[in-house]
């Protein structure tokens, strides 16, 4: 009884972290109505930049969160602006722009190779204040820095949500999610809001990689890893949803962690996606999809 | 004049008919140089390993023949000739066949790649000609009756065989007594091969296996199959891991304080040197596996290893050792035979019994081959990672006496 309570502890405290690493795909596919197969990429830059700025300057990793989102919601915002804008400007009639698509896979190709060039292929980890850290809760185990990344998962999901509902570009953002024409024609600047729909997304995945980086090693194509779980939280949370990613993850989390208790962990890979099918069969939409966008 | 003509031209002829003969014997002994092919995979994929081997081989033959070559032949020289076999099999086998049809060799070596070795020796075994594998581990390659393959390295099976070697002979020198067992490896071919041997072995050693859990190599978090180990309890955790897997997993050990009294892994991932950096504190006290470790406790190799460092730029590996040691095997065999006929080197192989001399850098203690042409005393070496000079290092602690002296092993690890 003792190691399931135990994976279940682990089980929502990696959930919440797979969820952090979805919420940047699900934002940029609910505003753009695209999937962004650069997502794991991204993710990956975010790594990467948590891990040379805490190496290099070995400052506390949760100081990175106050640096490496910003610069990354710059990156996002001018990459959307310069290389992926132009493509959608020509594919502007389609609703679900396949080109797009396709660009996002170049991106995808282009960061993991020029990482592959800078950084070469080995695995890198940076010892922190609070790597390899656990407290101990009655007999049960937490370690720090997963514990943590808990906790700023389910607050950037929090933060997102009010963002989206509370903020004048939040809404401007949902707004054109709703319907990009009519978005245009009430005033709204359709191509800044993806800038800064892309610049969001790219931010979020930089949290990730702060969270992540404690006790997770980077390498060029770590976001290959984090991207299959990525899409299915976001197809299991229904597509474009803020907490269908939250609690798409939590499953996800606690199907990996607790049932590989009572199996061999090869498994839980497998009963991952079959539970995946079937929620998709009783709900097509997943969690908290609509059958209009929103 | 014409007899006083006649008289020199015989005194030339007999002059220059003596400078032949004295000339000739120096030639002679000189065309005595016994040539040796060397199959190796030069360029492709495993072209640095192979390259490696070749020059374990030169320094090896430098020195047999600067100290006078091979007597009982009149101080013939070692010559060897190279072929590249590309990791490619069908190349493997048109470079032996070229190497005893066209240039003649006396003796053949390689071919590192098992899948080379293994087709490059029926060739060898065909025409009869010796052919000494210093490393090819697939088991099979000595065993299949022939009588002019030998091989100096231990085969594949022999890795998990010393594993549980080591933890009996650790066990009765320090007078513990461990009962349960964990088998945690990646499930890809080489994972699942050694958890084979090793329920085999664990049962048969009286062990109790309490986790046998394989796991994705691509894994995200691995702190399931540890929360498993943590409630299996188990006084040994056997491993097999990737390099990622294995910082994944020695760090999230540490994290859920999951402390068996023995680790040892299989190579792989935990020896690859980025896992030392990539764990630090975390990872002492664990055993690994290797051929090879350069502080093995043997008589010359550390001059050896600095003198190989010196030309060529880099530490020795198990396998260049292997490949090392093999040259003196071969000029061992041929001393004995006092012949180049192959069936004679053959006879002198199969009695070796070599167990001093600059070979006995290995970290097992000598070469005699057993009748299928296995190197009987053949073995791995068991390195634990310690803190020396505040640094993470693997230092040799089995077999006992290749251990580094002055190091006493921590074993129970985490009493």
């Amino acid at each position: 009884m003792t190691a399931v309570i135990q994976a279940t502890l682990n089980g929502i405290m990696m959930g919440s972290m797979y969820g952090l690493t979805a919420l940047g795909l699900t934002l940029i596919f609910g505003v753009m109505k695209v999937i962004n197969f650069a997502h794991g990429s991204l993710l990956m830059v975010g790594m990467f930049s948590a891990y040379w700025l805490i190496k290099l300057t070995g400052i506390h990793p949760y100081l990175a969160l106050l640096i490496v989102p910003p610069v990354l919601y710059v990156f996002g915002y001018y990459l959307q602006d310069v290389v992926i804008k132009p493509v959608f400007k020509a594919e502007r009639q389609t609703r679900e722009p396949a080109t797009v698509i396709i660009v996002t896979t170049g991106v995808w190709y282009v960061l993991d190779n020029l990482s592959l060039m800078l950084f070469g292929a080995e695995y890198r980890t940076v010892r922190t204040a609070i790597s390899n850290k656990s407290m101990a809760l009655g007999p049960y185990i937490l370690s720090i820095p997963k514990f943590s990344g808990f906790v700023i998962a389910v607050l950037a999901t929090i933060g997102l949500a009010l963002f989206m509902r509370k903020t004048k570009i939040g809404m401007a953002l949902r707004a054109t999610a709703l319907d990009r024409e009519a978005a245009n024609l009430m005033g709204i600047d359709q191509y800044k809001v993806y800038n800064i729909a892309f610049g969001l997304g790219t931010a979020i995945a930089g949290i990730a990689g702060c969270v992540l980086i404690p006790f997770y090693y980077v390498y060029p194509s770590v976001g290959v890893v984090f991207d299959i779980r990525a899409f299915i939280i976001v197809v299991l949370g229904g597509l474009g949803s803020i907490p269908g990613a939250l609690l798409g993850g939590l499953v996800i989390g606690l199907i990996e962690s607790v049932f590989s208790q009572f199996m061999a962990s090869t498994w839980t890979e497998a009963i991952i996606y079959a539970i995946f099918l079937i929620i998709l069969f009783v709900k097509p939409s997943g969690f908290f999809g609509n059958k209009q966008d929103w | 004049m014409k007899s006083h003509d006649k008289g020199s031209l015989l005194t030339c002829c007999l002059a220059a008919a003596l400078g032949l003969v004295l000339a000739a014997s120096p030639v002679l002994a000189a065309d005595k140089a016994v040539k040796i092919g060397n199959v190796e995979p030069l360029s492709g994929p495993s072209a640095s390993v192979g390259v490696q081997g070749k020059q374990a081989r030169e320094m090896a033959v430098e020195e047999i023949n600067a100290a006078g070559g091979i007597k009982s032949l009149g101080g013939a020289k070692l010559e060897l000739v190279y072929a590249d076999s590309k990791s490619d099999p069908t190349v493997g086998v048109t470079e032996t066949e070229r190497l005893i049809n066209t240039e003649k060799v006396n003796l053949m070596t390689g071919c590192w790649n098992s899948a080379v070795t293994y087709p490059a020796t029926q060739v060898a075994e065909r025409y009869g000609i010796p052919f000494v594998v210093p490393v090819a581990v697939r088991d099979t390659i000595t065993e299949r009756g022939f009588k002019n393959v030998f091989r100096v390295a231990a085969k594949d099976s022999w890795w998990v065989r010393d594993q549980f070697r080591f933890l009996k002979d650790m066990q009765e020198e320090t007078g513990t007594k461990l009962k349960t067992i964990a088998f945690v490896f990646e499930n890809g071919d080489w994972g699942t091969g050694f958890a084979e041997k090793w329920r085999e072995l664990a049962k048969k050693d009286g062990y109790e296996v309490v986790l046998d859990e394989p796991y994705p190599s691509t894994a995200t978090d691995l702190t399931p199959v540890v929360t498993k180990l943590k409630s299996a309890n188990p006084d040994i955790v056997m491993l097999v891991s990737n390099a990622a897997d294995a910082i994944l997993l020695t760090n999230t050990m540490a994290e859920m304080q999951v402390k068996p009294k023995v680790v040892l892994a299989s190579g792989g991932g935990h020896a690859d040197p980025k896992f030392l950096e990539n764990t630090g504190d975390t990872a002492y006290g664990i055993f690994d596996e290797v051929e090879w470790n350069t502080d093995v406790n043997k008589p010359g190799a550390k001059e050896t290893n600095a003198k190989f460092k010196k030309k060529y730029g880099y530490d020795l590996t198990g396998e260049s050792v292997d490949a090392y040691a093999s040259m003196y095997v071969i000029a061992d065999a041929l001393e004995r035979a006092a012949s180049t006929d192959p069936a004679k080197v053959r006879e002198a192989l199969a009695s070796t019994k070599l167990s001093t001399g600059p070979a006995m850098i290995v970290s097992y203690d000598g070469v005699e081959f057993d009748k299928d042409g296995q190197n009987k005393n053949a073995g791995i070496v068991i390195v634990q990672v310690a803190k020396i000079d505040g640094k993470p290092q693997r230092v040799t602690v089995w077999p006992k006496s290749a251990r580094r002296a002055g190091y006493t092993p921590v074993f129970p690890a985490n009493k």
